[in-house]
């Protein structure tokens, strides 16, 4: 265990960016006011698919409150956001900054309005005249398949078809004793932080565009901004301010980050966009809409002989910078936490008039752990087993690992597991549950008429994604540590844990160090916070730059003291000879040595203390985690309650367990939404039918158990010095899992393949198994 | 369109101004008076994060005018303790239990938690549920938001008593 001996690395320390923020104190993109700043609006497409004949302007430029306003006429070739897999075929469908001939989703951008105010700037919104020519809209990915379907590009809404296979899934298909087939769908549903988008521009022909905007990856966007604009480095400098919460739904270049630059250049004063939440709904990425067709081959124990996989996911009607991991992650880590000898699975990555599809915090794997633990407890209700059994019997073992997965991707790489011991996290996590006392408790509460269920969800994530991270560590003439990483928080809690680990290193103390990101112009190189890499990508740049700080620290304070480097310990912020207590420098005494104003001292070639290091991991760490939750279900309504939930987790080691007991619990709520309450509904015209907080409903603290029990296991990876594998997300992956399969547990023999389990998908599972019929009043 | 004379108290500071009939309280608030702690999430009432109080009750500012406000007393965050005084105990409790995350939320809540335990100054697990049940958090999972309201609570009785 980590945390003991005082070190502040392990400690659940309390976080140093708290007292600012609870004092009211934060700087969120919108809280920004620049001197001359004016205010922008997005005209969006209110039609699911439709041809633009004509934009006119005229009436919106008579108003005198209009600054401007930039159509698609305005740009000679047009901007496109980037996608990462841009392989052939992928090209053709990319969004443009802005729509030109043709909108193919509700809220996709025509125009962008100034005025002085943002009022002013909506009201002039109904004076722009589009000329729409409607077109018909598909939106289920199934019919966009059929050769009559709308195509919404060209030729065919087939953008890929991924295949990966493994073994002869037919062969033991034909020859297994049973064989499940079943589709499990996972709904759309989007991170929804509680900060919408923001951005504000601002252009001076001195030192080009400034950029401020609520993303999660500012260098990321300062280099797809360069591509957009045609621009040097250092004509553009990003600024990522206090992020109101991010989830993966601000990782990536948006239209408005590129409409705004160029607007403001026009007007040459600031200009400031602040997304409402209705163009949140239908502007930022959305995730996961996924359907799984399986067929699975099983024996009489319940060992998984082989699943073959018919994969389609609606990634809307654009590819964005990161769609096409949602369906390789889905089918690839389908098999979670198991061993399978055969394996065959398509995904068809399939276009329709949505919004498009990005990842967001737990990618793939959400959908993947749903449909791979609803068919395990599938196949133990089958044969009677007990599902733990069931897992314990088809799970990998320690000594397996490392294990080459075989399939990989383009970010990815090949998946190789490295370290981990997946049954001791079940049966910790059963234990911790109660599992094998559950059955009682269940039947004692059916004989009082109330629906309990347990469930269990395992997976294995994909975590520390590289390419890189880049950390800085600089110790001021004064003492004081200055980190810097390209790994920007949005609600994390970096200023925390990455100042756990320079601390560590360097053994000085928590108040004397302070992190900064989110400045292109502080950090020139990094690539942000998403896929659960700061703490093992992140943290391990920063503990190789306090290394190299540390090690050239102790060179100078050799040579101040006369004395080898190797005879000097570093202890609370200074260096000491071993065996002569008296003669001591403070790594304060060390900076100023070499601050430049004076004479270097003796051997010591360079003025400054500061290093950089970049770390780029071989490959990505799995984490993984089980989850066990506890429901009731009414049985007349079909509301489920969520009572109790236990995690076990294996994120390797912890920097900070209070901050990772924040991510694993806020996760499964998350999961939570995910399970029993969000989807993004549309109607068959396309017509998105609950954008706001009202119908699309974000768990509160009523939905959410008051018992969110986390443990760790902290076995390291190989993969890096701290031996951490990453623990943002999986409390959102495992949770939908564990939560359906206690439904499924609960309302038994009942189908459940589903998500969200609103309360009328629920009781229709009720009453199609027959359940709860002879309860007075209920209908069908 | 209209313009009207207010006069509102806010955080001890007595203000006049004059404000279109449609500028929203949380507008005024933020952009004429620069208090940016009340944040906006929604601004359709549902999120809760730009609660103030108002008179001493939770309103939420982004679906009221801010002529409506003419005449009261207004507490945002930034008014809960002065810039040099230690943190309140609701807020000190936030921070001992990890009750926030990005922090967006925190503002609202934190007014709803100051209203809780002056009516309720030892909750019941209901009341706290009640009292932020109007608020929406997408990070923390409530658990420690929970946590920090009992641990204020426990904090302030004691204190009183």
């Amino acid at each position: 265990m980590s945390g003991g001996d005082g070190r502040p690395f392990g400690a659940p320390l309390k976080r140093k960016e708290d007292p600012r923020l609870l004092r009211g104190r934060g700087k969120y993109i919108s809280d920004i006011k620049l001197h001359g700043m004016l205010h922008a609006t997005v005209v969006r497409s209110p039609h699911p698919h439709a041809e633009i004949r004509g934009i006119d302007t005229a009436a919106l430029l008579a108003d005198p409150r209009c600054m401007a306003v930039l159509t698609a006429a305005d740009f000679e070739d047009m901007p496109e956001l980037v996608c990462i897999d841009a392989e052939e075929t992928t090209l053709p469908f990319l969004q443009p900054a802005l729509a030109r001939d043709k909108v193919r989703y509700v809220g996709e951008p025509v125009a962008v309005i100034v005025a002085e105010d943002r009022y002013d700037a909506e009201d002039l919104m109904t004076l722009l005249e589009v000329d729409y020519a409607p077109l018909p809209a598909v939106v289920d990915p199934e019919r966009a398949l059929e050769p009559d379907a709308p195509i919404l590009h060209f030729q065919s809404n087939l953008t890929d078809t991924l295949h990966y296979s493994d073994g002869d899934a037919a062969g033991a298909l034909a020859s297994a004793p049973h064989v499940l087939r079943e589709r499990f769908a996972t709904q759309r549903y989007a991170g929804m932080p509680m900060e919408t988008r923001g951005v504000i521009a601002s252009y001076e022909e001195r030192s080009g565009f400034t950029l401020y905007s609520s993303t999660q990856v500012p260098n990321g966007v300062k280099t797809n901004l360069q591509t957009a604009l045609g621009l040097p480095e250092n004509g553009i400098r990003v600024i990522a301010p206090d992020l109101g919460g991010g989830f993966g739904v601000k990782l990536q270049i948006y239209p408005e980050e590129i409409l705004l630059c160029r607007i403001a250049q026009r007007v040459k004063r600031p200009v400031k966009w602040i997304e409402d939440r209705w163009e949140h709904f239908v502007s930022t990425t959305h995730g996961r809409e996924q359907f799984h067709d399986v067929e699975v081959g099983y024996d009489d124990e319940g060992r998984i002989l082989a699943i073959r996989d018919d994969c389609v996911t609606n990634t809307g009607a654009y590819l964005q910078s990161l769609t096409m991991v949602e369906p390789f992650i889905g089918v690839c880590m389908l098999t979670g936490p198991y061993h399978l000898e055969n394996f065959e699975a398509t995904a068809k990555v399939v276009m329709t008039n949505k919004t498009p599809m990005n990842p967001f915090r737990g990618v793939g794997h959400v959908q993947a752990a749903f449909t791979m633990e609803r068919i395990i407890d599938s196949v133990a209700a089958d044969l009677g087993l007990d599902p733990v059994q069931v897992r314990l019997r088809n799970m990998i073992q320690p000594e397996q690992l490392p294990l080459n997965r075989k399939f990989g991707n383009v970010l990815a790489g090949t998946i190789v597991y490295d370290s981990g011991d997946y049954p001791t996290c079940l049966k910790k996590a059963a234990a911790l549950a109660g599992h094998a006392d559950f059955a009682d408790e269940q039947e004692q509460a059916r004989a009082e008429g109330r629906y309990i269920g347990m469930g269990i969800g395992c997976f294995v994530e994909e975590t520390g994604l590289g390419p890189y991270e880049s950390g800085t560590v600089r110790v001021e003439p004064s003492g004081k540590i200055t980190v810097l990483t390209g790994a920007c928080s949005s609600g994390q809690g970096h200023a925390t844990t990455l100042a756990q680990i320079a601390a560590d290193e360097l053994s000085v103390d928590m108040d004397d160090i302070q992190v900064l990101h989110g400045d292109t112009d502080l950090v020139r190189f990094g690539v942000g916070t998403y896929a659960s890499r700061t703490a093992a990508v992140g943290g391990t740049a920063v503990r190789q730059a306090a290394g190299k700080a540390k090690d050239r620290a102790a060179f100078i304070a050799g040579q101040l003291l006369e004395v080898d480097p190797v005879d000097l310990e570093l202890r609370d912020g200074a260096f000491t000879v071993a065996g002569s207590p008296g003669a001591s420098v403070s790594l304060a005494d060390v900076a100023t040595a070499v601050a430049p104003g004076s004479p270097l001292p003796e051997g010591v070639a360079d003025y400054g203390l500061e290093a950089t290091d970049v770390f780029h991991p071989k490959t990505n760490t799995f984490a993984y985690g089980v989850h066990v939750a506890t429901v009731e279900v009414d049985i007349e309504t079909g509301v489920v309650k969520h009572l109790r939930h236990v995690v076990v987790n294996d994120s390797g080691r912890v920097i900070n367990p209070l901050i990772l007991e924040g991510q694993v619990q806020g996760g499964v709520a998350l999961g939570v939404g995910g399970a029993l309450l969000e989807e993004i509904l549309y109607d068959d015209d396309g017509q998105p039918r609950n954008p706001n907080f009202m119908d699309y409903l974000v768990p509160g603290v009523q939905n959410v158990s008051p018992e969110i029990v986390v443990e760790h296991m902290e076995i390291p990876t190989p993969l890096n010095p701290d031996g951490i594998k990453g623990g943002g997300e999986g409390g959102a992956v495992g949770a939908p899992a564990a939560i359906a399969n206690a439904v499924a547990n609960a309302i038994r023999p009942a189908r459940i393949a589903a998500t969200p389990l609103f309360p009328a998908r629920v009781h229709e599972a009720i009453v199609a198994a027959g359940l709860g019929a002879t309860v007075e009043g209920t209908k069908s | 369109m209209s313009t009207h004379t207010i006069r509102v108290t806010v955080n001890g500071t007595e203000h006049e101004a004059e404000v279109p009939a449609r500028l929203t309280l949380a507008d005024f608030l933020r952009e004429r008076l620069d208090l940016t702690a009340t944040h906006l999430g929604c601004e359709h009432g549902v999120c809760g994060a730009c609660t103030i109080l108002l008179d001493g009750e939770t309103a939420r500012s982004c679906i009221m005018l801010a002529a409506q406000a003419d005449g009261s007393e207004i507490t945002t965050l930034e008014g809960v303790v002065a810039e040099d005084e230690d943190l309140h105990p609701v807020q000190q409790a936030f921070w001992d239990r990890h009750g926030l995350q990005c922090g967006f939320c925190t503002p609202g809540i934190i007014m709803s938690t100051l209203e809780l335990l002056r009516e309720h100054p030892q909750p019941t697990r209901e009341q706290i549920d009640d009292a932020l049940g109007g608020h929406l958090c997408r990070c923390t999972g409530y658990v420690k938001i929970v946590e920090a309201v009992e641990q204020a609570a426990g904090v302030l009785s004691g204190s009183r008593a």
